[in-house]
């Protein structure tokens, strides 16, 4: 791939400001990395607490209206209205109302992460096998015995869908909102660094910072794929190893 | 004189009837009185209402008509109390990301049972199916008819006076199958009237192999058309299945099944 990439510099005679090298990219990261490194962890870490914020409360708000059918019937709508609006469009409402800062990134991370956490572990709580319910009547079991012995374990493979999915978008929802936020400097993110050296045509910081951004998101999909790894392994068709 | 207690049957079905609200009448008119220590099996063709009529004893359903009482209660109201009733799917129902042993467990965690003796009872329960040594496996490891075993010893462990099987060896193959009616029957006998069970099946010759009664049931509506008596000692051999006895009780139930249908 990488051959690739410079065999089409060289073919097409591209420009450093259009494709850089790849060496060029990676000096540059190293020139840069303090300013790099900072804006990465920002981004990090306020996509990392919209995440957090979105996991707890989706699977809580969809705990509680699979229990209800008059309060699914009336919290899942808003669920809905949170997905549409574009991000683009809610992220610099959200700076109006709560200011610049971390929490406002957290805020957008959390608005973009939400709706496949809710609807994932919604369908996870509905689709229990009817066998196993009857088997819990039989033996009486409270509505509290049947969410906690039988629902929730057996909704954990689309609850861990629906954050494999949510964690990609928290990224992407950090990395957009402090496009839009326009904080600026040191404070500003990977988000304000790509928008500001996309400005300047620095296009070779430019792929740094989006290499850095695509990594945070590897990272972070990784890192739900081991805790699926963990919480599957033993079971789950998607994670247990076959000989055949 | 002394008064004789009455003790109530283990299942009573009186004038039993199903209809859903779709106009399909699923059973009619269906009695039944099951005694202590019966190996009672309701067998007929598919869709004649037989697991409906089985998941009415265990109160998964209520019928349109008539009554079914369990030791004399309600079935809701008799599975509560202990040592009472025990159900096995066609499906063995298990929870996959438990272990065997965790799952033969289940049952004690809705009786607050102490961990312990819930163990001992369920370790006693595995061996008795023929799976010790299979306590720390995951269901996706077991084969079918291991599975099934373990079904039937979650089944077994709280120790209940009354067994219900809907169609349990369904989805196995034939061999697998004998041996688990072989292992079965023995399992019954050796409770020595202690254990009632209710069977269901489409297999007629799993039916008199196991039973000390057979129900035979038609269909549309689904009630019972004949009942076959068979006084034969357990535990039951190989040769039984060989018997010119076994053929004829089997022709019996094939004959009368058969007419019904031709109806």
């Amino acid at each position: 791939m990488i051959g690739i990439w410079y065999l089409a510099i060289w073919l097409f005679n591209i420009p450093r400001y259009l494709l850089p090298m790849p060496h060029a990219i990676i000096q540059e990261g190293i020139a840069k990395w303090d300013y790099l490194s900072h804006g990465t962890l920002l981004t990090f870490s306020s996509a990392l607490a919209g995440f957090a914020l979105a996991g707890v409360i989706g699977i809580v708000a969809a705990t509680i209206m699979s229990q209800s059918r008059l309060l699914e019937k009336s919290l899942y709508p808003y669920a809905i209205v949170l997905q549409t609006i574009p991000v683009v469009a809610i992220a610099p409402m959200v700076v109006v109302w709560m200011g610049t800062g971390r929490q406002t990134i957290a805020v957008i991370a959390f608005i973009v992460a939400f709706f496949p956490i809710i609807s994932n572990t919604t369908l996870g709580l509905t689709s229990t096998d009817h066998n196993l319910i009857n088997l819990l009547e039989l033996y009486s079991a409270s509505r509290l015995q049947l969410l906690l012995k039988l629902k929730i374990p057996y909704a954990i493979p689309y609850i861990i869908g629906g954050l494999r999915i949510s964690a990609g978008l928290a990224v992407i929802g950090a990395i957009v909102g402090e496009f839009v936020a326009g904080m600026g400097g040191r404070a500003g993110g990977l988000g304000y660094q790509i928008a500001e050296s996309a400005t300047m045509v620095q296009t070779t910081y430019l792929f740094a910072a989006a290499f850095a951004a695509c990594g945070m998101g590897l990272l972070v999909f990784f890192t739900v794929n081991a805790a699926s790894h963990f919480l599957l392994r033993n079971w789950h068709e998607s994670s247990v190893r076959r000989e055949n | 004189m002394t008064a004789v207690i009455q003790e109530a049957p283990p299942v009573e079905l009186t004038d039993v009837a199903k209809t859903y609200s779709n106009g399909t009448v699923a059973v009619g008119d269906f009695n039944l009185t099951v005694s202590r220590g019966e190996f009672v099996t309701i067998v007929g063709p598919s869709g004649c209402g037989k697991s409906t009529v089985l998941r009415m004893v265990a109160g998964l359903g209520k019928p349109t008509g008539g009554q079914v009482l369990v030791n004399g209660l309600d079935p809701v109201e008799a599975r509560r109390q202990p040592k009472s009733l025990s159900y096995v799917f066609q499906d063995p129902t298990l929870m996959p990301w438990r272990r065997v042993l965790s799952n033969v467990m289940l049952p004690f965690e809705f009786t607050k049972t102490p961990k312990a003796e819930a163990e001992e009872r369920a370790r006693a329960a595995l061996e008795l199916v023929g799976l010790k040594g299979q306590e720390r496996a995951f269901p996706r490891s077991l084969s079918g008819g291991m599975r099934m075993r373990v079904s039937i010893a979650r089944a077994l462990a709280p120790e209940p006076s009354l067994l219900l099987m809907d169609e349990p060896f369904g989805a196995l193959d034939e061999i697998t199958r004998q041996r688990l009616n072989t292992d079965l029957q023995k399992i019954y006998a050796d409770a020595d009237r202690n254990l009632t069970v209710c069977f269901v099946t489409h297999n007629l010759f799993e039916a008199v192999y196991l039973s000390t009664r057979v129900i035979v049931m038609g269909a549309n509506p689904g009630r019972v058309i004949d009942v076959v008596d068979i006084d034969k000692s357990y535990p039951r051999t190989e040769e039984f299945r060989n018997s010119m006895e076994f053929v004829s009780l089997c022709d019996r139930i094939a004959k009368g099944i058969a007419s019904d249908e031709r109806r």
